[in-house]
């Protein structure tokens, strides 16, 4: 249930890392119906996790928890900045926190460079200094294009600056959307089954795209730096989880709630957490050499009637502990 | 295009017509003036009046068309704040929605009474009366666009660091501003009737005024072009609406087609 305390090491190595996202005892309920129970979470920086579970389990909930549209019933949602601000709890959304949507939601009167440019300008500046210093604002609104421009460049979209959302393709909108979270640098970017919408081949495409910002993570990591991209990925493709991720962790409601003394069905909870294969960007996707863990993941997670400890699969910081951990906090 | 300039031929044709069988039974009719007698009426608006030296159409126009753009730009600026803050706040929504909801289905023509008592029979009050009429349809449309903008927009806005009033001026106001110019639009109609009609009523200037006056006098020689007047002027406006729409929102008419 608690993917931190499981043992003095685990409990030691997540003090030992830097910690970028921590979900504290979060419960959540809409009325009377209990959604999440007792997620106690730590992402680290440079992560990307993939949040897997069974439909309706409360992925999404979490996600929004995060981001502070929906602030939890009970416990709590920090963020560790990296600027050396500090701990602050999640109270609503902030710029610390970049979101990527399944729809895109790009902004359809802005093109694909002013929507990236868009952060920059809701950061920087405000409704007053663009009215009566419009000079300044012109100089520095120059710099926001210029920005968004190289950051659409790096993913691929150097001839889409100036087109309307409705003139790109789903893998391209994705690509403005994940440009616009990422020129925000945030904390850590949260990805709500961003490539549900899209086929097969843009959604490879777009997983090697998140592959490469990992290998940022990894060379960062090397060269004694911070790594610049953290993320919490919502999928319900197991693979995408594997493939993508350098850590699962399964969402699910059927658990051993009983064992605990619970009378009534409490939510979802924790029930799988280990670190995911770490593949590199020009490894060939081999999906059989995860099928061992894939049918783990099905049976642990996605069964109704399994009746899983939370506690047997919280493996993640007890291998990071033993060393056995692949990627950045390896 | 070749099928409306037909129609539009038709049209004439048949008015031709009618007017030439009427003046074979009556060659003093003015009911339905002959292409002479329209020509007339034209002159008769356009020169200056013998005895004021005002020229009609000019007054007219100066009158009406101030009194419609002055009456809608209160109500759609009015319609704007309630309606933004009706969408925005629940508690606003909640206060306003009922109140807006029956005043919407009082005819403004119908309160010209009140009107007259309370703002007097000046400028003010068809500024009032257009104002009050459209303002209870444009502030609900408004309200309802608000609503219509995505929450994950509102969300990913202030995840990129925005304030409260950069969400509704950046995003809500933007969003919502093709529905609005359409809805807008949509008001130049309901504005001239309720307009027109209170000239009819209580103006000594304006074209609801001159209709009156001169629809007594079985004048329609200068009825009709005044009519076409008011036509072409609503044709437009229309169009002029939709240029604008089609410029400010650019993205807009090709979201609609591709959704």
């Amino acid at each position: 249930m608690n993917s931190a305390t499981g043992t003095v090491g685990a409990a030691a190595a997540v003090q030992r890392h830097d910690i970028v996202l921590q979900c504290i005892n979060l419960h959540h309920r809409f009325g009377a119906k209990k959604v999440l129970h007792d997620i106690n979470l730590r992402i680290g920086r440079g992560q990307i996790v993939a949040l897997v579970g069974p439909s309706g389990c409360g992925k999404s909930t979490l996600l929004r928890a995060i981001v502070g549209t929906h602030p939890p019933s009970e416990g709590h949602i920090a963020m560790h900045s990296g600027n050396g601000s500090g701990v602050q709890v999640v109270r609503s959304p902030g710029r610390d926190r970049g979101m990527v949507y399944q729809r895109y939601s790009l902004f359809p009167f802005l093109t694909a460079q002013q929507n990236v440019a868009f952060g920059p300008m809701l950061d920087e500046t405000s409704i007053p200094f663009r009215t009566f210093r419009p000079f300044a604002w012109r100089q520095l609104r120059r710099r926001h294009l210029r920005a968004a421009e190289e950051m659409l460049v790096r993913v691929g979209l150097q001839d889409a600056l100036r087109k309307y959302p409705h003139e790109l393709s789903g893998g391209m909108c994705q690509r403005v959307a994940i440009a616009q979270a990422m020129i925000m640098r945030p904390e850590v970017m949260l990805m709500d089954e961003p490539f549900g919408a899209l086929d097969e081949a843009t959604r490879e495409d777009l997983q090697r795209m998140l592959l490469s910002l990992y290998g940022e993570n990894l060379k960062a990591k090397q060269a004694g730096e911070k790594p610049p991209y953290t993320m919490l990925l919502v999928t319900h493709e197991l693979n995408e989880a594997l493939y993508v991720g350098d850590r699962v962790v399964g969402l699910s409601q059927y658990w051993n709630w009983e064992d605990y003394g619970i009378r009534r069905p409490p939510g979802a909870t924790v029930v799988y957490d280990d670190t995911a294969p770490v593949h590199g960007l020009d490894q060939v996707r081999d999906f059989e050499r995860l099928r061992e863990q894939r049918e783990t993941i099905r049976r642990v997670v996605f069964d109704p009637e399994a009746r899983t400890d939370p506690a047997e699969h919280d493996l993640f910081w007890k291998k990071v502990a033993d060393g056995r951990a692949e990627g950045v906090l390896a | 295009m070749v099928l409306g300039l037909l129609a539009v031929g038709l049209l004439l044709g048949g008015y031709t017509y009618l007017s030439h069988r009427q003046h074979i039974e009556n060659p003093e009719d003015t009911t339905i003036p002959s292409w002479s007698q329209l020509k007339e009426g034209v002159v008769k608006a356009v020169q200056p009046h013998p005895r004021s030296g005002e020229r009609w159409v000019v007054v007219d126009s100066k009158a009406t068309l101030s009194r419609l753009f002055l009456g809608l730009l209160c109500g759609v600026l009015g319609a704007v704040f309630l309606g933004i803050l009706m969408g925005c706040s629940a508690t606003v929504e909640a206060l306003l929605v009922p109140p807006l909801s029956l005043f919407a289905q009082v005819p403004p023509t119908a309160m010209l009474a009140v009107f007259f008592v309370l703002v007097g029979t000046d400028t003010e009050m068809y500024v009032a009366m257009i104002a009050f009429g459209v303002l209870p349809t444009l502030a609900q449309t408004v309200h309802l666009s608000v609503r219509d903008v995505p929450e994950e927009l509102l969300y990913k806005a202030y995840t990129l660091g925005a304030s409260h009033a950069e969400v509704v001026w950046n995003v809500i106001v933007r969003h919502m501003l093709p529905k609005l110019i359409d809805a807008v639009r949509l008001q130049f109609g309901p504005a001239m009737v309720f307009l027109i009609a209170a000239e009819m009523v209580v103006g000594d200037v304006g074209f609801g005024y001159r209709i009156r006056l001169l629809s007594r006098l079985l004048d329609m020689g200068v009825v009709y072009p005044y009519l076409f007047y008011l036509m072409m002027f609503g044709f437009l406006m229309n169009v002029g609406m939709k240029q604008l729409q089609r410029l400010v929102c650019r993205w807009h008419d090709g979201g609609r087609r591709s959704s």
